[in-house]
């Protein structure tokens, strides 16, 4: 079956048509690349996956389970974790409760627990805390536990961001262009780390990015998308050498 | 036994406090000004977790005291009041009954706080803050116009209750003087309010209001019900605040509409904000230094002496303590957006600003 | 049908108020995107400003009659309730901006600002309440069972007026669009050479300036001056201009209509102690059917 089946997806804002009968058909376990020129509509693609906008027109479903209507916390809480183009963290606590606040979804007590404090609450916010510091310890940022992401360098921030989505404990991991604004050697270090999470943790990865370095080492499979549609697909040596992807990203030769 | 010594020291602090009262030595002035200040910090606290960790900018605060003290008075004059007929309860009831009738008149302001909480799920900011002053006034005008509630005339009655727990107190705690019931309640009911903050806000469901304050978008994704966990929010802030009304209602004894309009808003406003958003320390300290100045700013011959200048320049002109106060309150909050808008505490907590506390009692 | 006209009049002149003051409102929004929560305290001064300035013109020193000083009274209380206005975006709201501070904390200010207001008034005045002179003969006319007065005309006229000419300035004039401009794009327009300062304090301007109108004519209407008649006027006006789109000129002056409607709609059929609660209920079902108001735009933010 399945993991990440995309049917026909179509995304209309008005009279502006940002995604074109886009479909893919993940079976988990890929790590899969999404690329194309700015404004090509990636973004919008995986914004339409986590459940920000409802398609105008197609289908997507995980694991079997359609996700229209509904909403983003929901369909997180499915499986599918997602990190962001410019880092999201909430800079004013600590790497340990960034990390710790993705497990919200299955927190497994309630308000009144939390306040009252019986032995159900104490044992699952142990749990939590196993959890966070299990992870953290994974990625190599036990030490910057209890820093504000702030305070740390970009390259760090961008581990803890994937570290926070690792903690929701995802079967797709969405990516959205992980390495923007990160140095050659965090560039590498990234690399390392999300073949690391890939091979050690056994997700399907799905991933935008503009560095060719990134994609290549990485991807198994690659889409290209331009206007919205899907212009090409194959592997990295397929893609690099396709004509219709150099036109997309280059123009044209004829003036 | 480390970890335990803040707790006895409030415990032992609260018994001096009301073996004080009890033998007069704390006159009533005193007493009254002790409990207005466990009012204030329930509302500074209480709105705190609305406007401070979760960043939301509400202004209509007053109408959940509002609704909780109207809930519990009139309870209260049902249970053990003449007004509506006869008491429906045996005044030796009255002192555990009393906490209950509080803590109902809270859950009725949580409940009306969904009227606010809807509407946050889809906006921010201005929209909600026309949205809660209309909210404000709305309650008030809508008890205005119920007339078996005394309209906007007001509401009294709770004394009997004060009365009926006072006359029924055994004779072991009873000394010459009467018990300070209510003064008791308040410190309890404080003491109860900083508790569940605490433990809601540093718990990780908590920590989820912070997440949504900081990055909205993010938090969705990283699987927090954010519509949920506004409304949890909103109601707990709501609740806390319904029970601080109906405790103001008993210490007065008497209420009406306009005492919980926007006037009462802004003062939980000023209190938050003095004291830094999203810091539960600061929103205690600036509570006790706000019931303090009201009181300072009572004076008439501080008032005097402040304004010298002006009254030898205009020399018919009697300024008035209780006008005055509320020109120097606003000017202060004005002062502090200026010169320190992050206000007493920022957004630290006591233990941050000195971690020797840390030893005494846990806090984040 | 009479019954009809005759509350379709009054609310006309009630809702004047609402949009002259509403404006001021918008206006201030759409520039500075600050809740100038003391404007209705503004309307207010406006009020007490035309009250001394008529009292001062029909006293002993001048001496001039009703007309005239009806007719110098307007440029005058406009144009000092803007200096007011002026002084307090100089004094408040300026450094604020400089240092870069964060809305929320202007909006406070403004909230502050409004309170201090009021209880100076009070402070300073006294608590009892001043009786404006009568400035312009009421002349009543009655057409079929309609009774009109020419003050309940010259308030419509006014209010329609003065939207004609902000709406002129906001579209035509060179002012007028970088007002417009800095609402899209606060940082860009600096980098066109105009300045910002100067057209945040000629928005001030406008938009005291039109509520000390508001207060002059609201004081000829109802002339009992208080210190608090600001305040819930204020507010109602605010929700007014939100439910009509805040940042749009049209949105505020459509959206005063529509409460002074509402309101005068509400008194003739219930007793008058619902008015506010039901003007407020109607108002937050708009706002929650359309979250921008009625002209309002949606903003939408990049994810």
């Amino acid at each position: 079956m399945s993991l990440l089946k995309i049917d026909s997806l179509t995304q209309r804002f008005g009279g502006l048509q940002a995604v074109s009968e886009f479909s893919v058909d993940m079976q988990g376990g890929e790590l899969m690349g999404l690329i194309g020129p700015n404004g090509a509509g990636k973004t919008t693609i995986f914004n339409l996956i986590s459940g920000f906008y409802q398609p105008t027109e197609g289908t997507i479903t995980f694991d079997g389970k359609p996700t229209a209507g509904l909403k983003p916390h929901q369909v997180t809480s499915m499986g599918i974790a997602r990190t962001f183009q410019n880092i999201r963290l909430w800079h004013d606590m600590t790497v340990l409760d960034n990390i710790r606040i993705a497990q919200h979804y299955r927190l497994g007590y309630t308000v009144l627990d939390s306040i009252i404090r019986g032995k159900k609450y104490r044992a699952r916010e142990a749990r939590i805390l196993e959890i966070a510091e299990e992870l953290l310890e994974a990625m190599s940022l036990t030490e910057v536990a209890n820093e504000f992401p702030k305070n740390l360098p970009y390259g760090l921030q961008r581990r803890v961001e994937i570290a926070r989505a690792m903690s929701i404990r995802p079967k797709l991991l969405l990516l959205d262009e992980p390495a923007a604004g990160l140095n050659s050697k965090d560039v590498e270090e990234l690399i390392t780390l999300v073949k690391g999470i890939h091979d050690r943790f056994d997700i399907t990865i799905f991933m935008i990015e503009h560095q060719m370095k990134v994609v290549t080492s990485l991807c198994q499979w690659i889409k290209v998308i331009d206007f919205g549609s899907t212009i090409a697909e194959g592997t990295p040596e397929d893609i690099q050498s396709n004509p219709a992807v150099i036109k997309a990203y280059l123009g044209d030769d004829n003036i | 036994m480390q970890k335990y010594s803040f707790n006895i020291l409030i415990a032992f602090a609260a018994v001096v406090l009301l073996t004080l009262a009890q033998y007069r030595i704390l006159d009533n002035y005193i007493q009254a000004v002790i409990m207005f200040g466990g009012i204030n910090i329930m509302m500074s606290t209480s709105l705190n977790l609305v406007n401070g960790n979760m960043g939301e900018f509400t202004c209509g605060h007053a109408a959940f005291m509002c609704v909780g003290a109207y809930v519990a008075s009139i309870l209260s004059v049902v249970c053990f009041g003449t007004k509506f007929g006869d008491p429906l309860l045996p005044a030796a009831a009255s002192y555990f009954v009393f906490p209950v009738i509080i803590l109902i008149g809270g859950f009725m302001a949580a409940l009306s706080s969904i009227l606010v909480a809807l509407p946050s799920f889809k906006t921010r900011d201005d929209y909600l803050a026309i949205i809660t002053i209309a909210v404000n006034y709305m309650v008030i005008s809508a008890i205005e116009n119920m007339d078996w509630v005394g309209g906007s005339r007001g509401f009294q009655g709770m004394k009997d209750t004060v009365w009926a727990m006072v006359d029924s107190t055994p004779s072991w705690l009873a000394g010459e003087n009467d018990f300070p019931w209510v003064l008791l309640y308040v410190i309890l009911f404080t003491i109860f309010d900083i508790w569940v903050i605490r433990r809601f806000i540093t718990s990780t469901y908590g920590k989820g209001v912070n997440a949504v304050c900081q990055d909205e978008t993010a938090a969705e994704i990283m699987s927090v019900n954010t519509n949920k966990i506004k409304t949890v929010n909103f109601m707990i802030s709501a609740g806390l605040a319904g029970c601080a009304g109906g405790l103001f209602a008993h210490v007065i004894g008497y209420v009406n509409p306009q005492s919980f309009n926007i006037l009462k808003s802004t003062e939980a406003m000023v209190m938050v904000y003095l004291g830094g958003m999203g810091s539960l320390s600061g929103a205690v300290i600036s509570a006790v230094v706000f019931t303090f100045l009201l009181e300072i700013l009572r004076s008439q011959a501080l008032v005097d002496f402040l304004l010298a200048p002006a009254t030898f320049v205009f020399p018919d002109w009697e300024p008035s303590a209780g006008v005055i106060k509320w020109v120097m309150i606003p000017l202060l909050l004005v002062l502090i957006m200026q010169f320190r808008p992050e206000g007493i505490m920022g957004n630290k907590e006591l233990s941050d600003v000195f971690p020797k506390l840390k030893k005494y009692y846990t806090f984040k | 049908m009479d019954f009809i006209i005759q509350n379709i009049i009054n609310a006309l002149q009630w809702g004047s108020f609402y949009a002259l003051i509403a404006l001021g409102y918008t206006l201030v929004y759409g520039v500075l995107r600050l809740i100038n929560f003391a404007h209705g305290d503004i309307f207010m001064v406006g009020a007490y400003i035309a009250f001394f300035v008529a009292g001062f013109m029909l006293g002993p020193a001048l001496g001039l009659s009703p007309m005239v000083t009806f007719l110098l009274a307007v440029p005058l209380t406009m144009f000092l309730t803007a200096l007011v206005g002026v002084t307090l975006e100089r004094v408040a709201y300026r450094p604020l901006r400089r240092k870069g501070a964060h809305r929320l904390y202007v909006v406070i200010t403004a909230l502050m600002c409004g309170l201090i207001l009021e209880y100076s008034n009070l402070a300073v005045l006294g608590a009892s309440r001043l009786k404006f002179p009568e400035l312009v003969h009421k002349v009543i006319w009655n057409v079929g069972g309609v009774t009109v007065t020419n003050l309940k005309v010259i308030v419509i006229v006014a209010a329609i007026a003065v939207f004609v000419i902000l709406n002129f300035i906001v579209t035509k004039t060179k002012i007028g669009m970088a007002m417009r401009g800095i609402s899209y794009d606060k940082f860009a327009i600096p980098l066109m050479g105009i300045p910002i300062d100067q057209v945040i304090v000629f928005t001030f301007i406008l938009g005291s300036g039109f509520a000390g109108l508001a207060g002059l004519l609201f004081a000829m209407s109802y002339p009992v001056l208080e210190p608090f008649m600001g305040m819930l006027i204020g507010w109602k006006a605010f929700i007014a201009a939100v439910v009509g789109g805040i940042g749009d000129i049209r949105g505020a002056f459509y959206g005063g209509f529509l409460l002074g409607f509402i309101e005068v709609g509400v008194v003739s059929v219930f007793p008058s102690t619902y008015r506010d609660l039901f003007a407020f209920t109607i108002l937050l079902i708009i706002l929650w059917m359309k979250p921008t108001g009625l002209f309002g735009m949606p903003q939408s933010t990049k994810i």
